[in-house]
């Protein structure tokens, strides 16, 4: 690793463990490798939003010519979010790609991902299924948000409804994660969501 | 990249930390309107990839960036950083504007090159002095010795071969013109001259030489002495076709009647001022070319001239 991304890299995760954010259990980060090359970042999901309660784990990628490009993070806990992708917890945010600034921080971007969750952005979204349905049918957007904070991040809101239409699916040998997929994508209506899985 | 906050003594103002590197700022340059410093290589390999101020993403350009102000730049010359090599012992704390020089002749340098003290006589790095072998390091030394003499003993034969081969083909050349001379007189009117042309055009060459003491001629000189005078006139350029006769032109047994013995020298003596003599350079001895001394008596003179050795005497 360059000499420059370690020295960075050293002096944020300290800037970050010491942080007031950290002490509000907003943020934090953990080192993977001895070599400063791999992280572990964690952000609580913003108040008043679906992802309230919910702790959410991120890859994060330090390349070799950080800080002149920016880490790669993703989104090791599943998410229900426009802006990132249910299936592989890609990101879109520009300050990960075209809007990085050498400047910024690990801190910045676990802010920044944490401002990403109370303020999506639906127009540039990076799930389409999602950024529609956010668009379209808000309540059950915010429904399904917080079903996916309870099951993958630990929120609090349990959904009784939707846990029995998925342990239907489960009964009929559909695996847990696609039943939950494919129920999200068609607005928990059972009969499609059947359909597509069977089809 | 800036320096490693860590090797500076005390707290550093936040104010003279690279933003991207985020060590303490090197050789700092600021953006035009926004005024964030940065180190210049930091800055440079920034605006290399996008036009912007990495803090709040203003456009500037590299042309923009400008020295930071006299105020920062003591700020940071005064503060007091470790040597590069603590790790390796040094102890100095430094002024950050002092650094380099110290840097130059630190002794703690790893890489300073020390001659070895067991004899070998070779100058290695001191890290590596631990290591070192004198015998296995002399063995590679012997090792590309041997080859480079390889390649020039290959190239030798090479040169010797070639060398040959040209020798023979001169040699058919020279029988060559040895025939068209005998067989053709317009042909050998044409050799002469050029062969007369060649010896004035060395002699042209050669410095006029004046005799201070003609007691010193020496009419018999031995072999050796012959061979290092016949050497030093093919150095400096007499035409090979002199060259024998010159040489044989050395001793008086060859001398013209007017000089072949003590006694005509005796009588000759007044005549000697007369003749125009060249330098044979480096050496007690003087050449009389016939070309130069047409004015000379055939009792004095004979073709293609003579060569004088004398003891001591030449200017
Ligand atoms: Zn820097
Ligand atoms: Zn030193
Ligand atoms: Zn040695």
């Amino acid at each position: 690793m360059a000499n420059i991304a370690a020295q960075r890299i050293k002096r944020e995760f300290k800037e970050v463990i010491k942080s007031e954010e950290v002490a509000k259990c907003a943020i934090k980060v953990e080192l993977v490798n001895d070599n400063y090359t791999e992280l572990k970042g964690e952000i609580a999901g913003p108040p008043d939003t679906p992802y309230e309660g919910g702790n959410f784990i991120l890859e994060i990628k330090v390349p070799e010519t950080y800080p002149f490009n920016p880490p790669k993070v993703r989104f090791i806990t599943k998410i229900w979010h426009p802006n990132i992708s249910s299936v592989t917890g890609a990101i879109c945010l520009d300050i990960l790609k075209d809007q990085w600034a050498a400047a910024m921080t690990l801190r910045t971007v676990l802010l920044s991902l944490q401002a990403l969750l109370s303020a999506a952005e639906p127009d540039d979204p990076q799930d389409a299924v999602v950024a529609k349905q956010f668009k379209e049918n808000a309540e059950m957007f915010h429904l399904t948000a917080c079903h996916w904070t309870n099951i993958y991040a630990g929120g609090p809101s349990v959904n009784k409804d939707f846990d029995d239409k998925i342990k239907k699916l489960v009964e009929m040998g559909v695996d847990e994660h696609e039943a939950r997929v494919a129920l999200s994508s068609y607005n928990w209506d059972m009969e499609r969501a059947t359909e597509q899985l069977f089809s | 990249m800036g320096f490693e906050i860590t090797r500076f003594q005390g707290d550093v103002d936040e104010e003279l930390v690279c933003p991207i590197c985020s060590g303490v700022l090197e050789d700092p340059l600021q953006a035009p309107v926004c005024e964030h410093a940065f180190c210049r290589s930091c800055i440079q390999e920034w605006i290399s990839r996008q036009p912007t101020c990495p803090v709040d993403r203003q456009h500037i350009t590299s042309v923009q960036l400008r020295p930071v102000p006299r105020i920062l730049r003591n700020l940071l010359a005064r503060l007091c950083i470790n040597c590069d090599n603590a790790e390796y012992g040094c102890t100095r704390v430094l002024k950050l504007d002092t650094l380099t020089t110290h840097l130059e002749e630190c002794e703690h340098n790893p890489k300073r090159l020390l001659p070895c003290e067991q004899g070998c006589g070779l100058v290695i790095p001191k890290d590596e002095l631990k290591d070192h072998n004198c015998i296995k390091e002399l063995r590679a030394l012997i090792q590309t010795q041997q080859h480079k003499l390889n390649d020039f003993q290959q190239e030798l034969a090479e040169q010797r071969f070639t060398m040959v081969e040209q020798k023979r083909e001169l040699q058919l050349l020279k029988d060559f013109m040895k025939a068209m001379r005998i067989s053709n007189p317009a042909m050998r009117a044409i050799a002469d001259q050029m062969e007369r042309d060649e010896v004035l055009r060395w002699s042209n060459t050669l410095i006029r030489a004046r005799v201070t003491r003609w007691g010193g001629m020496i009419s018999t000189p031995d072999e050796i002495l012959q061979r290092m005078i016949k050497r030093t006139l093919s150095e400096c350029g007499c035409p090979a076709h002199i060259l024998d006769d010159l040489m044989e032109n050395c001793h008086e047994r060859r001398w013209p009647p007017g000089l072949c013995s003590l006694e005509t020298r005796q009588t000759n003596r007044r005549l000697y001022e007369n003749y125009v003599c060249k330098r044979i350079p480096g050496k007690q001895a003087v050449l009389v070319l016939h070309c130069d001394n047409e004015h000379m008596s055939e009792e004095m003179m004979v073709e293609p001239g003579l060569v004088m050795i004398f003891a001591h005497g030449i200017e």
